[in-house]
């Protein structure tokens, strides 16, 4: 019997969902069946991690530790050899602490997971897991248990190229685009989500596991695109044809995904708690903050002149930074990142900032940060810039860029060697806000509204609910009052190493300067012993 | 383990690789990723997880097959990539 059936909802926000579970415009209410479970259970905004972005924040969420332990921070991480920086893409091996599902496995629990992101390669888990942000063209040997893909080939109307993430159509997330190519990407988007809803349908009916989790992730990719046709306050006082026409077509995206919704939970069964959750929020960003090109202008960075080569065009044109290293200080490594890694050098005559010099560079740059401004308006553009031993302290704080930028619209930076540094876009994007949602309903869960949970107390919550202890080192907890029965907390979660860091690896260049003083940041903290 | 039998998992991890893609193209040590298989971005990096997980090791140093002076590679052999692997497991021997 299913126990706790638990519902991502990728960038979900009660800015949106407030209006779709509602009918302030006389549209209908779009979302039906979810202001039920609103009605009836208990909601509660949701604080993402210090850096709202989909990998560390779910990965958050499954391992009830933040990054700087779990060390998943971006999409893409990079490895600095000096004179070159190598990019390459995070996956499950990198997430240091155990998730959920391992936890939830080895104390009897059976599992279905499906569409999480950084879980490929998959981690052998007790039931099916299938993951999410992966290729159509690897699903099949990146499922558990072996055979998972043809039980899923079998379905009605399974098309892998539908479900799966494409990469280069992805890419193109915060890009200025016509209404009509939105209108594209929001159709796009459509049969994706119900080709994900039918296998949840067919493995919750199939597996009837005590954990059910899937993620349904185009809420956060309508919503990045189509964000002037769902936020409240963007809305015109005289909308458009093509307006009206894509709004059409979003709300009826949120009225399908209300469906998926209300068909798993009564799937699940009227003895089941549900839980739904997201990421992270959704806010408009009116801006482009171009931090390459700033760097660049201050003389701590130096662009590269790409080749004729279509791997040269093709990799110059990528959403990762295009530099010559030998010559750059500080980069931003992706837009995602918001990050602004700082090079050590790695002995004299090598590229970086000298070891000595780390903190007046990094001072300096905090504070010339802070001050950039807007030209036009005079407006600062930068909220904060968090240190990332104060944002992230762990064990795997040292894989983290040096500094983490909050635009004051919370928007991304760019990357592109592109002028001027600071300029308005055409049109509103949506960003990440760091406060997304939680909602809770079934028996045992007391109705009501509270104040803000953090990202780290689901997987709290969810263990609870499995009627397990929570691990003692989870950084969250079960919030007061959410739950009518007491808490248990068990033993800790493991540590994972990273990867098959247990294995013999070739000999890694990494530079041992900059392992010193990462291990110093973390003494200064108190997360060593001297 | 000798060339040969690198050259053997390499044509068997990417043979399986590329199983679903309804593509007709022979696996051989001239097989090229790009030219012949239709590989993109994506899917190099696919592979090497898949050879690291096929020989359960890390940092097998793939960048310094990808890139070459500073710049990435157009395209490899099927040859090429064994001849790195072999070079890289006498290393870590």
């Amino acid at each position: 019997m299913t126990r706790t059936l638990f519902i991502g909802l990728d960038g979900a926000t009660f800015t949106i969902l407030d209006e779709l579970t509602s009918d302030p415009y006389g549209e209908g209410v779009t979302m039906p069946f979810l202001a039920g479970l609103i009605a009836s259970g208990h909601k509660a905004p949701l604080r993402s991690t210090n850096h709202p972005l989909t990998p560390p924040a779910w990965v958050s969420l499954m391992t009830g530790r933040n990054p700087g332990s779990h060390g998943v921070f971006d999409f893409v991480r990079f490895k600095d050899m000096g004179h070159d920086v190598y990019f390459t893409l995070y996956d499950a091996r990198d997430i240091q602490d155990e998730t959920i599902w391992s936890l939830a496995g080895r104390q009897g629990r059976r599992i279905v997971s499906l569409n999480f992101p950084m879980m490929a390669p998959p981690p052998d888990i007790e039931g099916c897991l299938v993951p999410g942000f992966t290729s159509w063209k690897h699903l099949r040997r990146n499922m558990r248990p072996e055979g998972l893909y043809d039980r899923i080939k079998a379905i009605d109307g399974f098309d892998p190229k539908e479900l799966a993430w494409d990469f280069e159509r992805e890419s193109k997330i915060g890009e200025d685009m016509a209404d009509d190519e939105v209108e594209g990407w929001v159709r796009h988007h459509l049969p994706r989500e119900a080709q994900w809803f039918r296998i949840a349908d067919t493995l919750l009916e199939q597996e009837n596991p005590d954990l059910f989790a899937v993620m349904f992730d185009g809420t956060d990719k309508i919503q990045h695109q189509a964000w002037h046709a769902l936020d409240p306050a963007l809305r015109p006082a005289e909308p458009s044809e093509s307006w009206l026409r894509l709004r059409a077509l979003c709300l009826g995206y949120f009225r399908e995904l209300d469906g998926y919704i209300r068909r798993l939970v009564e799937r699940a069964g009227p003895d089941a708690q549900v839980f739904l959750a997201s990421d992270h929020g959704f806010t408009a960003s009116p801006r482009v903050v171009r931090i390459n090109r700033w760097l660049g202008e201050k003389g701590w960075l130096t662009w590269r002149t790409a080749g004729d080569s279509e791997a040269e065009k093709r990799r110059e044109s990528a959403n990762f930074a295009y530099l010559d290293w030998t010559k750059t200080l500080a980069f931003c490594p992706t837009p995602s990142s918001n990050g602004i890694a700082i090079r050590v050098a790695r002995g004299p005559g090598e590229p970086g900032v000298p070891e000595a010099d780390y903190e007046s560079f990094r001072d300096t740059l905090v504070a010339e940060l802070k001050e950039m401004r807007d030209p036009l308006t005079g407006e600062k553009v930068i909220r904060d810039v968090l240190l990332r031993e104060q944002a992230f302290p762990g064990a795997a704080m040292g894989d983290c860029p040096d500094l983490t930028l909050v635009l004051s619209d919370y928007g991304f930076v760019s990357v592109r060697n592109v002028a001027p540094v600071v300029s308005m876009r055409a049109t509103p994007t949506g960003t990440h806000h760091p406060d997304g949602i939680f909602i809770a309903a079934g028996p045992g869960i007391a109705p009501g509204a509270s104040g803000r949970f953090s990202i780290l107390d689901v997987p709290s919550i969810l263990m609870h609910s499995l009627d397990l202890p929570v691990p003692r080192n989870f950084e969250g907890r079960v919030p007061d009052g959410l739950f009518a029965r007491e808490v248990r907390v068990g033993p800790a979660s493991r540590r994972m190493s990273a990867g098959t860091a247990a294995e013999p690896q070739v000999a890694d260049e990494a530079s041992e300067a900059e392992k010193l003083r990462i291990l110093e940041q973390l003494k200064a903290l108190g997360y060593l012993e001297d | 383990m000798d060339l040969a039998k690198v050259q053997e998992l390499v044509f068997e991890v990417v043979a399986g690789l590329v199983a679903d893609w309804d593509l007709d193209a022979e696996i051989g040590a001239t097989t090229r990723l790009v030219a012949n298989l239709e590989f993109e971005s994506i899917d190099i990096i696919q592979m090497v997880v898949a050879f690291e997980e096929r020989l359960q090791r890390r940092n097998l140093g793939f960048e310094k097959l990808l890139m070459v002076d500073g710049r990435y590679v157009d395209d490899l052999s099927l040859g090429q990539i064994a001849a790195f692997l072999h070079q890289r497991l006498a290393v870590a021997a």
